[in-house]
């Protein structure tokens, strides 16, 4: 009985071949899996980087406004990030993008392109494959910089003012409607009015925005940003815009000196200064309107300077 | 005693070929391994000189539109919003300011005044405070990376003078350029 048992032989050279063969595919599979892994980060830090080129097209310059699109080629998510005290004393934003894989399943998102000379309001995350965006100048008595809104969604504008209405409209932006009270429009509803269930609400007296329980406070262009921008991410792009106005505020105060010597008298000077401090010490968007009205004052100064002596 | 002896010699013969086969095995697997590893540098280099070459040319087209659109930014921009102008007194106020250099993503920038536009560079005279307005190069910033393209664009260079007992702009042509560096 014993004698007829059959077993099956594993001697050494079988343990030795499963377990390196073993060990060899987990090799390959994990290095494999890396392999498309770091491929589609690649792809998603170049797509990241790519949008962040269509930024510098948007520009002003002269202009009042400028408009473009994005069409990518699956439904993807990009996220935003924004920080006023990184890269000093600028701030800066970071932006990453994820696209879908299999099926309805996102890829990791990169790591994230910094971005530091552009002001981008938006919302935390877009999830879509059509982005549109447009700039407007942002003056704060000069002109600080160029806001730039980036939106997915569509958007219903009730009782808006004419003045904002001709603006949007000069963008051609197809995906902001001005709808009457009774027609239909689907897409977050932005109301002017004393319209009740609104998810954002604007009171143009105030320089008031409401948006997700919290309250942004606007001047200038800025009223677009606090409309399509998230709360997070408009508070720190004040602060990044006042921490710009110090700096370009350093450089009118260097003009100053400068066009002195050229028999100019610029009165301007001590008001700049009281101006730039609040905007180094500014802590929240409602302290822009006390800012604003000290620009203007500025700016009045400076219009009735002599021809030949206006600072900007 | 012959039998046993026999039986002693076959086992040894028998662990030597097992030890013969190990070796071989072993071999093989280093070696299938090493062919692995080179397959995977080669692979990863590819990639990565593509990753460079991509993130260069996202640089150099974002240079080139920046640079176009520089001189109408605040820090530049003359009075009254002239298109494509360059106040020369806000200029001057730039060179030396190190907030600016993590801001743009340029590796260097400089506006080359009219005067020297047939001089190399360290022929011409560089902008300070003390000489300025009688200088040939606002350097901006440098960050000297070792391998830089320069990207440059014509404005206008103004500044305010005075003469006369009239104020006015006086204004010529210069080159602003900006330099992208060429990561290998």
């Amino acid at each position: 009985m014993i004698r007829n048992k059959k077993a099956i032989e594993m001697g050494f050279n079988w343990i030795f071949a499963i377990l390196a063969g073993g060990f060899i595919l987990f090799l390959a599979i994990y290095g494999a899996t890396n392999f498309i892994g770091m491929g589609q980060n690649t792809i998603n830090t170049e797509t990241a980087a790519k949008i962040v080129a269509v930024f510098d097209p948007l520009e002003t310059g002269l202009a009042s406004g400028k408009s473009s699109e994005i069409n990518l080629v699956k439904k993807s998510k990009v996220y935003f990030e924004c920080d006023s005290l990184a890269n000093p004393p600028f701030g800066q934003q970071i932006i990453a993008f994820s696209e879908q894989t299999f099926g309805t399943k996102y890829s990791q998102k990169n790591r994230g392109v910094p971005i530091e000379d552009k002001y981008v309001f938006v919302e935390s995350i877009l999830e879509g494959k059509k982005i549109y965006l447009f700039t407007k100048p942002f003056f704060m008595s000069l002109k600080v910089a160029d806001v730039i809104i980036m939106g997915i969604d569509d958007y219903c504008f009730y009782d808006t003012p004419l003045e904002i209405r001709d603006e949007i409209e000069g963008l051609n932006l197809k995906s902001i409607h001005f709808p009457n009270s009774t027609e239909k429009c689907e897409g977050k509803k932005v109301c002017f009015g004393k319209t009740v269930s609104c998810d954002v609400k604007v009171s143009i007296k105030d320089n008031l925005v409401q948006k997700d329980g919290k309250k942004l406070y606007y001047v200038d262009n800025l009223v677009y940003g606090a409309i399509f921008a998230s709360p997070e991410i408009y508070e720190c792009n004040v602060k990044r815009l006042m921490n710009k106005f110090n700096e370009l505020g350093n450089i009118y105060l260097d003009k100053i000196s400068i066009i002195e010597r050229k028999q100019c008298e610029p009165k301007i000077q001590a008001k700049l200064n009281i101006l730039m401090a609040g905007a180094k010490s500014l802590k929240t968007s409602k302290e822009l309107i006390r800012l604003y009205e000290q620009a203007q004052e500025i700016d009045q100064i400076n219009e009735e300077a002599k021809p030949g002596c206006k600072l900007y | 005693m012959k039998k046993q002896n026999l039986v002693a010699n076959y086992t040894k013969m028998k662990n030597k070929k097992g030890q013969l086969q190990i070796q071989e095995m072993a071999f093989m697997l280093v070696a299938v391994l090493f062919f692995f590893v080179l397959v995977g540098l080669f692979v990863a280099s590819i990639m990565y000189s593509n990753l460079h070459e991509d993130a260069t040319q996202i640089a150099e087209t974002r240079t080139l539109t920046s640079v176009t659109n520089l001189a109408d930014s605040p820090e530049f921009s003359c009075v009254l919003s002239k298109s494509n102008c360059v106040d020369e007194d806000k200029l001057i106020s730039l060179i030396n300011k190190t907030s600016y250099i993590n801001f743009w993503t340029f590796s260097s920038l400089k506006v080359v005044t009219f005067s020297a536009f047939n001089k190399n560079e360290n022929e011409m005279i560089k902008c300070t405070r003390a000489n300025y307005p009688e200088c040939e190069l606002f350097l901006v910033y440098d960050k000297n990376v070792s391998n830089e393209r320069a990207i440059s664009s014509y404005v206008a260079l103004c500044r305010k003078e005075y003469e006369n007992g009239y104020t006015y702009d006086k204004c010529e042509l210069a080159r602003l350029v900006a330099g992208t560096e060429l990561k290998t």
